[in-house]
């Protein structure tokens, strides 16, 4: 348990030196504000383009701006958040296999299993204090603002996106174990999500597949009910543990 | 007692037989020399001691322990310097130290007992700055304090001294002579003069297998020629003496060379008594590690 910790701190201590930490914070506070920002200065932007817009025939009446347009950006901004996540933290294993900083804790005793069990929950962490911090920031002013309480099933929308960024991870997890360069391990994440994504595209799928998660524009507006993301929600469950498992299997064989 | 046996170890990668039954034993608090040029199999031979590569065939024992592929319980005994060594260039060398302690199980004040020790010892106390501006000399001192952190009763040292210059290579032989007390250190080069400096023990590796292996005592008797190395000062002489005795070779030069068995030692030098050749050179012939290693590995 200790070597896990001081492996685990070790990760927490690298990402702050190196400055990972803070350009993840400022990120996700960033998209944070954006998402009311871009909400709030709509009637402004419509004002400045109403001239040229009049011009092609177009007139605007009145823009009426809720907390729902702010909630549109949030589900439009944060697979952004993800994807610079998922670009910064995709070498997470794989410099340590580049470099061969691994060999000298491998042979110290350090128990395999350690290493990616503390590079995936700071990854977890990551992700979870920047989304929640994201959301937090994107839910206060929207209160402050308007009114939250028009948008339905906010708690779990958000939640499923939050579910849809922790098994992103757990394929990142897969492939770093399976790959040893972070390109591999990027086209692999890329990869499934993308395949993800165009299955979707066949009706019968679409319940079944992860990137449904991704889809909280739909719950918000009242067009899908909850229960509509259980099936994708086990689907992401059961793989993202399958993803683990393998991973850690792939791992304790990996040459390094 | 053996703290390293390894027996009939055989390694493939792809089509290409590294390792063809290879066969050593490293005595305990021997300082061994682990002998072979570029791609003989020696960071193979080690990398599989450390579970770190999976042998195809054979067995290895470490302090009477066998080694399993993977998770390596055996590593308990190792400290490990690889060849070129690398740190968390964020940390600092004694914050380094204290997390190979925290990840090897020793307790906090084990671990700053021996940090300080050994960071006197390699000469990098009172060294604050951050790993990633240290010299290749600077990471080999750190690389063999984080080996010998817990203690090992092996050491293992993969060409500790190749990319070195003069000065960080006597360095790092002192702290090598230094720890023999200590531990069983056993390393790999293909620098034959920091072995005849050092080491009390030798294996020379050949196309995957040893070749010659023992104590630098017996081999230099075993490998003795009764043989003696002679120069003249000029070419007449030279060539009177191999008139006189055909089985005397002719070397670079005005430098001749006999053995006991060919040619008796008392005929050349009655000869050359009443010739009254003068002669600039007359000695006998050691077995140096340098003739030994070419022997094995012209064949």
């Amino acid at each position: 348990m200790r070597s896990l910790l001081a492996f685990t701190k070790k990760e927490i201590t690298e990402h702050m030196r190196s400055g990972k930490i803070l350009f993840l914070g400022i990120l996700f506070v960033l998209f944070g504000i954006m998402n009311p920002a871009v909400a709030k200065l709509t009637p402004w932007l419509m004002e400045m383009l109403a001239d040229s817009l009049a011009e092609s025939g177009m007139t605007i009446t009145e823009v009426n701006i809720t907390a729902m347009d702010s909630w549109v950006q949030f589900f439009k901004n944060i697979p952004m958040a993800l994807i610079a996540f998922v670009l910064l933290e995709s070498n997470i294993f794989t410099k340590e296999y580049r470099s061969g900083t691994l060999i000298l804790s491998l042979t110290k005793g350090l128990q395999r299993y350690k290493v990616m069990t503390a590079k995936t929950a700071v990854l977890i962490l990551l992700w979870s204090v920047g989304y929640w911090l994201c959301y937090g920031i994107t839910y206060a002013y929207n209160a402050y603002f308007w009114d939250n309480a028009i948008a339905k099933s906010l708690p779990f929308s958000v939640l499923c996106w939050w579910v849809f960024g922790l098994w992103v991870i757990a394929l990142m997890s897969l492939f770093s174990a399976l790959f040893s360069t972070n390109t591999c391990v990027l086209v692999g994440t890329g990869g499934v999500v993308m395949v993800s994504a165009l299955l979707s595209m066949i009706p019968k799928l679409t319940e079944y597949l992860p990137t449904l998660l991704t889809d909280g524009n739909s719950l918000i507006y009242g067009v899908k009910e909850p229960d509509a993301y259980i099936a994708a929600l086990a689907v992401v469950g059961s793989t993202a543990l399958a993803a683990l498992v393998g991973g850690l299997i792939l791992f304790n064989k990996k040459q390094l | 007692m053996d703290m390293l046996r390894i027996t009939d170890l055989h390694k493939r990668f792809g089509d290409k037989e590294v390792l063809r039954g290879l066969d050593l034993s490293v005595p305990e608090h021997s300082v061994f020399g682990f002998i072979g040029q570029n791609g003989a199999g020696k960071t193979t031979t080690m990398k599989t001691v450390l579970g770190l590569l999976k042998a195809d065939s054979g067995e290895i024992c470490v302090n009477g322990e066998r080694v399993v592929y993977g998770q390596t319980a055996t590593n308990r005994y190792i400290g490990y310097l690889p060849d070129v060594p690398e740190f968390y260039a964020f940390m600092n060398a004694s914050e380094y130290l204290d997390f190979c302690g925290e990840i090897s199980g020793m307790s906090k004040r084990e671990t700053a007992k021996r940090r300080d020790e050994l960071l006197e010892l390699v000469g990098l106390a009172g060294e604050t700055h951050r790993v990633g501006g240290y010299s290749r000399g600077m990471k080999q001192r750190l690389g063999i304090a984080q080996a010998l952190l817990g203690s090992p009763k092996l050491l293992i040292c993969d060409e500790p001294t190749s990319a070195l210059d003069p000065v960080g290579r006597k360095e790092i032989l002192d702290i090598l002579l230094a720890v023999r007390e200590q531990t069983t250190v056993l390393f790999s080069t293909h620098i034959l003069t920091d072995v005849e400096r050092i080491c009390s023990d030798v294996a020379f590796l050949n196309n995957g297998v040893v070749e010659i292996q023992g104590s630098m005592s017996e081999i230099k008797t075993r490998f003795r020629i009764d043989g003696y190395r002679l120069e003249t000062a000029n070419e007449a002489d030279r060539d009177a003496i191999r008139r006189a005795f055909p089985t005397v070779k002719a070397e670079e030069g005005n430098v001749l060379t006999l053995t006991e068995q060919d040619t008796p030692m008392f005929d050349v030098l009655r000869f050359i008594a009443e010739q009254r050749i003068p002669l600039l050179k007359w000695e006998r012939c050691e077995p140096t590690l340098e003739s030994l290693f070419m022997e094995v590995t012209k064949k």
